[in-house]
């Protein structure tokens, strides 16, 4: 028994070093398909590791935000909110704390900017001021640093946005922040200014309610049910979160049903090339199975085959896809999450490697190679030899 | 005398039911015996290659039965099939079959890789064997590198690796020379002098006088049988 085990253990370790010879021997076939296997991976891994990056910041962003979003309900979506809720929510038990926020958009020049009216006690801890300081005087604003190093913003510098030109505005700071995809394109200014910017004085888009601990769902629910007129909108942060994932899974998903389309065009061009020297390979499994090889031995090595090449590319690709992100900045693929960022987005893309679509693509791959040649092989092997070596 | 092989009523048919349908061998019986020289002969087209095709298991007969070393191998699976060849058939190609990327000892010693022999002792029984037929400077040659007789010693040493009862030939003068001939005749008489069942299918009247049983071919049908007091047991 222990003679059996050792002898099958010793024919798969040859047919292991077999099969790695072969790969090694077979070198225009190995390095055609393993190119072909990284071109195909990715801009997947790219992409999910993108949409990951994203979701990691906006999830951040919610955590580090208010717990309660409060919005006027206009016609079943958010409008503006008047001030004089404030007090009222601030009278609430549980509420720790109640500020109003503006967030508009507007074009500086030919990009399309987040404008956050704030108090500035109410910045936001993730935001760092890499030049200057924060808006204290009326018409004082801070730019994100992409804004900043795309147009050579520095504080000091004065512009108007075409959307309120009489409006002077002043950059006084740069900041930086932990998530780059909201801060890089925002100018943050006073409350006061945003409202007299979009001229919405005396109203927030919406109110920021923050609660003692656990507090945050049931007050939703009261401020929703309090039968306000005009009613209100209410989103918790829990909500929020839900939102941002489903956005991104969604789109992740989209994209992932789109790219299993090119997946499969690419089939028959991993068969085409897996079945690269497919006559040289069948008289060689005839060769094989007439020398006293069986059809399980053959497709065993040939799996192997698979296999190696699939682990030799499936890491490739999530390299390609790490150099991709560092040094072109996820060029082309970012543009598909994130809106208006062109071809080279201005702000680092942010990105996250998971374990899960790095074993996904190793799992692709050994698809990919296996529907490649397992059938053409075990088609090859099944037959009489003398057949196969015709 | 000790039978080794026996076909009953063997037919080979290629292409069955289509207009181009060829009846290769048709209603072929023999027998064959323990450490005889055996040839097959006729002239192209007659069925050699098929019949030795089929009685080595490297293809299937459409009928009929292939009984070798007793038993009906025509009932025997894929893996049966490979099994026997594996332990007790080494086969010499017409066109040697060598893979052209592997080293002269590599092309050897494959036979051995799914027994689960180790490199090194691959290694070892192909140098052995490659040394034996005169070829130790050639081992670490890939085919190309090798003339036509040294490609042919390179397939007679991996038909022998794993010490086969039977060596079966494909026309095997037929991309040689004539130096390299007589190395081969001097071979397979030397195998047959150990003990081995020597099948040769051939045109080439050189193996004349070393046969000692001769099967005649024509048309996929057996029309003569050499040494015919072989076939009766004493």
């Amino acid at each position: 028994m222990k003679g059996n085990q050792t002898g099958d253990m010793s024919r798969h370790l040859n047919l292991l070093f077999t099969a790695t010879a072969n790969i090694l021997r077979n070198k225009v076939r190995t390095i055609l398909l393993i190119l072909c296997l990284m071109a195909v991976l990715f801009p997947w891994i790219t992409a999910i590791s993108i949409s990951e990056g994203i979701k990691f910041q906006s999830l951040l962003s919610v955590e580090e935000g208010a717990d309660i979003y409060v919005t006027s309900d206009y016609f079943g979506s958010n409008g503006p909110i008047p001030l004089d809720y404030l007090d009222r929510f601030r009278k609430m038990e549980g509420v720790v704390s109640v500020f109003p926020r503006i967030v508009g958009r507007a074009y500086f020049v030919n990009r399309l900017a987040t404008i956050v009216g704030i108090l500035p006690e109410n910045l936001p801890k993730s935001i760092h001021l890499a030049r200057g300081r924060t808006f204290l005087e009326k018409g004082e604003v801070m730019v994100g640093k992409g804004l900043a190093q795309e147009f050579g913003l520095q504080p000091g510098v004065r512009f108007s946005l075409s959307i309120n030109p009489s409006k002077l505005l002043k950059v006084m700071g740069i900041f930086d922040a932990d998530a780059t995809i909201w801060s890089s394109n925002l100018i943050l200014m006073a409350f006061d200014d945003a409202g007299e910017f979009f001229k919405m004085k005396g109203k927030a888009t919406d109110i920021l309610v923050y609660t003692r601990p656990g507090y945050g769902s049931v007050l939703a629910k009261e401020i929703q049910e309090a039968g306000w007129d005009p009613p209100l909108r209410v989103q918790d942060k829990a909500l929020v979160k839900r939102y941002f994932q489903r956005g991104f899974n969604y789109k992740a998903g989209v994209f992932t049903a789109l790219y299993t389309v090119a997946f499969a065009l690419a089939i028959p061009a991993l068969l085409v090339i897996s079945g690269f020297g497919q006559t040289e390979r069948k008289k060689e499994i005839g060769v094989l199975k007439a020398t006293g090889w069986q059809t399980q031995e053959v497709m065993e090595m040939v799996a192997i085959e698979n296999l190696v090449i699939s682990l030799t590319s499936a890491p490739l690709a999530i390299l390609m896809s790490m150099v991709w992100l560092k040094w072109l900045n996820g060029a082309w693929i970012a543009q598909f999450f994130i809106a208006e960022i062109g071809l080279m987005a201005p702000f680092p893309i942010p990105s996250r490697f998971l374990p899960l679509p790095s074993i996904l693509a190793f799992l692709f791959a050994v698809i990919l190679t296996m529907v490649g040649s397992l059938y053409s092989t075990w088609r090859t092997a099944a037959v009489p030899p003398a057949e196969a070596m015709r | 005398m000790e039978t080794i092989i026996r076909t009953e009523k063997v037919d080979k048919v290629y292409y069955r039911g289509k207009p181009e349908e060829v009846r290769a061998l048709h209603q072929i019986d023999l027998e064959i015996f323990k450490n005889r020289f055996v040839l097959l002969r006729g002239p192209s087209g007659s069925g050699k290659t098929t019949l030795l095709n089929v009685i080595s298991t490297i293809d299937r007969p459409t009928e009929g039965f292939i009984f070798l070393f007793g038993e009906d191998v025509s009932k025997y699976s894929d893996v049966g099939l490979s099994r026997l060849r594996q332990k007790r058939i080494g086969l010499i190609f017409q066109n040697f079959n060598l893979l052209p990327r592997l080293p002269a000892w590599e092309n050897v010693s494959f036979p051995l890789i799914p027994l689960g022999v180790m490199e090194k002792e691959r290694r070892r029984r192909s140098v052995e064997m490659l040394t034996q037929l005169r070829l130790e400077k050639r081992i670490d040659h890939p085919p190309e590198q090798m003339s036509g007789g040294e490609q042919q010693r390179v397939a007679i040493a991996r038909a022998l690796i794993n010490d086969p009862d039977i060596v079966m030939a494909d026309e095997p003068t037929s991309n040689i020379d004539a130096k390299s001939i007589k190395t081969l005749l001097g071979i397979l008489m030397d195998l047959k002098g150990k003990g081995k069942t020597i099948i040769v299918s051939s045109h080439d009247p050189v193996f004349l006088d070393y046969s000692e049983t001769m099967f005649l071919l024509k048309d996929g049908k057996l029309i003569d049988i050499e040494n015919p007091n072989d076939f009766k047991c004493p």
